[in-house]
């Protein structure tokens, strides 16, 4: 039975009962004060006429007259219930249907409330006593029991309609309860296959749309994306095992055949000077994945201030222009208008960097640089001629770590995209790969800055001063 | 140059102390934040080279900041395994002047060290000038000799860099942070690319040659070649 207080099902409907309740008190309470007050003031009301006409009988006619009417009611019983009883100075009975003034009378005159003997049995009365002059007593009253049923019923009534009240919240709350528990038990167990490690699991949605649909495809969107969490890291643990094993291996090799062979001192300087490169290489993919992380994390949102995209495109073109004519490639850059957004210049600056240098690594001829504004949308494309990138590919390109056909044995760690996609996600962009036909069409779509006109002159320079004031030449 | 090490890093500071000596400085070391405390307020440095964490009760820091709220102007440079952005950030906030990321080819260091303390020594003149080589900042003309060097901006930008550090190695991620304002390693040779276009604008033909490449470090523009 512990466990039923424990249900928040039951809770609730314990409390609606006892709300019920409450109402109905509420109700009955003031109808039966108000309706015993009227009864009693119209009965008192009743017993002081009949006290003053026994009272005129006394004063006009004497005690004896009115022992005699008194008899004769009494034996008429013309007045049902009523009590009646005239007594002398001593409070002997003269005539009434009492056989004794009642003991526990009150002396004072006045209305009183009591439980007197009639007849052998116990009644409750309304009492009227009068001092007559000559000091004769009256007692003038009525048997109040005739409404006890009425009460009872009433009172009965009542109760009936708790009792009907606490069931029904009671088999509610009960069914609610079950209803809410199987529920709840189906959530847990596919919550448990999932601990389990079964993360292909989803909770049930029956498609009613009540606040528990909600909840579960809540919940379910949540899974899924931890999901995809889930097999990145496992991806990513899988690639960088392959991609840092293959620099790592080399390097041991190359040293144990180094402390092996000990070779002429030339050759061993050059075998160290290869080693280093090797693990240059390692800092290089450590160096990329930390940086993935630190952009992934968001908490550069923080230092984001307007850049000017066009300016930005227009440094990174200047930037590989002699790359490209030294390779015999057209790079052109063809900015409009001067599109502005809310971001970190370093990281968009490293972001076009690479789709540049993607492009020059793989592109054939002539290299795009475009961007385009407009009312919802910034755009920073780079186009090239090369060998593209097959449709079943682009989805997985900006995988970490994934290096297409294309790339094998082309230098890169293969992270390039990936940074360039998370860069995009940080700005609340993405990053879409189209066919160029021939070749790729790699476009950074960038949600424009708010308010344009809080761009100054150089903000997104003096936000690179910030961050390395000592290293500017001066 | 008399210098700093405070590196806990027995293998780090020999490796260091070793390069620096030959490089002609002297150096005092100190392996824990305490001695490194004690040593960089009582005696006077060129620059101090600092880890950022370290034993001993006061970490990197807590040294500059000691240091810099004492009044001291001793170039300081951090050498750090925190890599991000905001961890550099933090750094320099304190009073640093530079900041070099664990692992690092000690080119860098030393040329980034060199860079440090000529600056402080650095005046404020408006031309500069490196054997006929000359350049004038407020009218933008450079010339080698009698004759009109037409360099584009950047160029000029590039230019000016070396010439601010002439006669020091100047490697190419310098270049990249204090020419271009990038702090990412191109995959492609662009910067060398771009120092030899400026090359044959500054040397064309038989001129005698200024701008040194120095191998596994970076380039050196210098009258002495």
């Amino acid at each position: 039975m512990r466990r039923l207080p424990r249900s928040t099902a039951f809770r609730f409907a314990l409390g609606y009962v006892a709300l019920g309740i409450a109402v109905l008190a509420l109700f009955a309470g003031p109808l039966w004060y108000t309706w015993r007050e009227n009864v009693e003031e119209v009965r008192t009301e009743l017993l002081r006429e009949d006290v003053q006409s026994l009272t005129d009988i006394f004063h006009s006619e004497g005690p004896d007259v009115l022992a005699a009417v008194i008899a004769a009611r009494v034996n008429r019983q013309h007045v049902a219930n009523s009590i009646i009883l005239f007594a002398d100075q001593s409070l002997r009975p003269l005539a009434g249907n009492l056989d004794a003034w009642p003991g526990q009378a009150p002396r004072a005159p006045g209305v009183h409330r009591l439980t007197i003997t009639q007849d052998g049995r116990s009644i409750r009365a309304l009492l009227v006593r009068t001092e007559l002059p000559g000091g004769y007593n009256l007692l003038v009253g009525r048997d109040s029991s005739r409404f006890r049923p009425l009460e009872i019923l009433f009172l009965y009534g009542l109760a009936g309609a708790s009792a009907v009240l606490a069931l029904a919240g009671v088999l509610g709350g009960w069914l609610i309860r079950r209803a809410l528990l199987s529920e709840v038990h189906r959530i847990r167990q596919t919550a448990l296959a999932i601990v389990e490690g079964d993360f292909s699991r989803r909770l049930p949605v029956r498609g009613g749309g009540d606040e528990l649909d909600l909840l579960a495809q809540t919940v379910n969107r949540m899974l899924d994306q931890i999901e995809q969490l889930f097999h990145g890291v496992r991806d990513v643990s899988n690639a960088i095992a392959h991609d840092l094993r293959t620099p790592l291996a080399e390097l041991r090799s190359r040293l144990e055949e180094l402390s092996l062979v000990r070779p002429g001192a030339e050759r061993v300087y050059a075998e160290i000077e290869a080693a280093v490169t090797d693990v240059d290489r390692v800092i290089g993919i450590f160096n990329a994945l930390l940086r993935l992380a630190e952009i992934d994390t968001g908490v550069r949102r923080s230092g984001f201030v307007p850049v000017d995209v066009a300016a930005l495109a227009g440094d990174v073109a200047d930037f590989y222009q002699p790359v490209a004519e030294l390779e015999g490639v057209n790079l052109a850059l063809d900015a409009a208008g001067a599109p502005t957004v809310a971001g970190d210049p370093l990281l968009l600056s490293q972001a076009l960097a690479n789709l540049v240098e993607n492009a020059l690594k793989y592109g054939d001829g002539s290299i795009a640089i475009t961007v385009r504004r407009d009312a919802s949308v910034v755009e920073m494309a780079v186009s090239d001629h090369g060998p593209g990138i097959a449709d079943a590919e682009r989805a997985r390109v900006v995988e970490r770590f994934y290096r297409g056909d294309a790339s094998r044995g082309t230098p890169g760690v293969g992270l390039g995209l990936s940074l360039v996609a998370a860069v995009a996600r940080l700005h609340g962009g993405r990053l879409e790969l189209a066919d160029n036909a021939p070749g790729l069409r790699a476009t950074l779509l960038l949600p424009p800055a708010l308010e344009p006109t809080r761009l100054r002159p150089g903000a997104g320079l003096s936000a690179r001063h910030e961050l390395a004031p000592e290293l500017l030449a001066d | 140059m008399k210098l700093l090490l405070v590196e806990d890093n027995e293998r780090v500071s020999r490796f260091v102390i070793k390069g620096l000596v030959e490089a002609g400085h002297t150096i005092d070391h100190a392996d824990n934040g305490r001695d490194g405390m004690f040593l960089a307020a009582g005696e006077a440095y060129d620059a101090i080279v600092l880890d950022r964490m370290l034993p001993g009760e006061i970490d990197g820091l807590g040294i500059i900041a000691a240091l810099r709220s004492n009044g001291s102007r001793t170039p300081i440079l951090i050498l750090s395994a925190l890599s991000d952005v905001d961890e550099r950030i933090r750094g320099l906030k304190a009073g640093g002047d530079d900041y070099l990321v664990k692992p690092f080819a000690f080119g860098e260091l030393l040329a980034r060290l060199d860079a440090l303390v000529r600056r402080t020594r650095a005046g404020d003149s408006t031309t500069l000038a490196v054997g006929d080589l000359k350049m004038d900042l407020l009218s933008r003309k450079v010339t080698r000799g009698a004759r009109a060097v037409a360099l584009q901006p950047r160029e000029f930008k590039l230019l000016e860099y070396l010439m601010r550090h002439a006669d020091q190695v100047v490697t190419r991620t310098m270049l990249l942070e204090g020419v271009w304002d990038y702090r990412f390693d191109p995959q492609t040779n662009v910067v060398d690319v771009h120092v030899s276009k400026l090359r044959q604008k500054i040397e064309p033909g038989g001129e005698r040659p200024l701008l040194r490449t120095i191998r596994n470090a970076g380039y050196m523009l210098t009258a002495n070649a």
